[in-house]
């Protein structure tokens, strides 16, 4: 019995997701390439983690 | 990013497992009667799922009939004549077999899909589009006396009638022309809506626009949805590069049962895509 009330409101649910469905807004946002934001990102580090550029050791001038 | 904004929900799974049915039958791989046989009848998930697919399910049994490559035109008058040849030699008694006994449960399932989800006195264009599609689709692609019902409360009528068409068709920006004519790809199908397919045809640049663009955004279901309206077309540009596009959003969309159905219209119908 219990199944039976909860029929219609179970189709009523399904029949708001098929429209859902059906009529399915574009996805808005910033689309970006994950791969690419990730090669940016290890760029990005191996810069960071770099060793400073050797210089040429001072000398006195005396 | 676009394919994670689709929910995972239970009907979505079901309208999944249907899309890859039909797309298997299709390819040859099941018989034409691809609802009946995966699907249980008094199941509402499964009708919801039909209502969703739209007149896609009945793809199989267009191709049965003859919409292969070469068989449509921009305008699908020479399909529509083509229909109204088929829906007589079936109203005379062609096929009594095993064939004829599925389409029959077929269209009892789809039958029962339209009685189930209506679309509502609110319900979108697309909704109303994709109804009328299906109505249309039994008519014309199950054997005589399988059709759907009449459109509730003139819904159909509403969504066929060629002021409903001329309004967005023309109006429309290039973007939400492509997104809307992605929503109704299923009305791609031969014969189904002469007068929508007529209109996209005048605006094949901008649904090409709309294709590129849907890539880019990683729009997996939406490309494919506008790769079947451009395959239809004659005079697609080449450089648009229509056919490894869509070989490339089949592979990308990560096995989305949807693309792949839409992919496999495509190359069976119309012979763009993967060779």
């Amino acid at each position: 019995m219990a199944s039976d009330l909860s029929a219609p409101v179970e189709t009523a649910a399904l029949a708001a997701e098929v429209e859902g469905l059906l009529d399915s807004a574009e996805p808005e946002g910033i689309y970006r390439d994950t791969r690419e934001c990730g090669a940016g990102l290890l760029l990005l580090g191996a810069l960071l983690i770099s060793p400073p550029t050797p210089r040429p050791p001072k000398t006195d001038a005396r | 990013m676009a394919e994670q904004a689709q929910e995972n929900s239970s009907l979505s799974a079901v309208v999944a497992d249907v899309a890859a049915g039909v797309a298997l039958a299709l390819d040859g791989g099941r018989d034409s009667s691809a609802l009946s046989g995966v699907l249980a009848q008094d199941d509402p998930l499964a009708l919801a799922a039909i209502r969703v697919l739209g007149a896609d399910v009945l793809a199989p049994y267009a191709l049965r009939a003859g919409g292969g490559p070469g068989t449509t035109t921009d305008t699908g008058t020479d399909m529509d004549s083509g229909m109204a040849h088929r829906r007589t030699a079936r109203a005379s008694g062609v096929g009594a077999g095993p064939a004829a006994r599925g389409a029959r449960a077929d269209g009892e399932v789809v039958r029962k899909a339209l009685a189930a989800y209506p679309p509502g006195a609110d319900a979108s264009e697309v909704s109303l589009w994709s109804y009328r599609g299906l109505v249309e689709a039994s008519r014309a692609y199950l054997p005589a006396g399988q059709g759907g019902p009449e459109s509730p409360a003139g819904a159909g009528d509403r969504a066929a009638g060629p002021a409903a068409v001329a309004g967005w068709l023309q109006a429309d920006p290039w973007p939400q022309l492509a997104h809307r004519a992605s929503q109704l790809a299923a009305l791609s199908l031969p014969g189904l809506a002469p007068a929508l397919a007529t209109g996209l045809a005048a605006r094949t640049e901008d649904l090409s626009r709309g294709f590129v663009r849907a890539v880019r955004r990683r729009d997996w279901l939406q490309a494919a949805g506008i790769g079947r309206w451009l395959a239809r077309v004659p005079d697609v540009p080449d450089t648009l590069g229509l056919d490894t596009g869509l070989v490339y959003v089949l592979r990308m969309s990560g096995g989305d049962a949807r693309v792949a159905l839409h992919t496999a219209i495509a190359r069976r119908f119309h012979g763009r895509g993967a060779r």
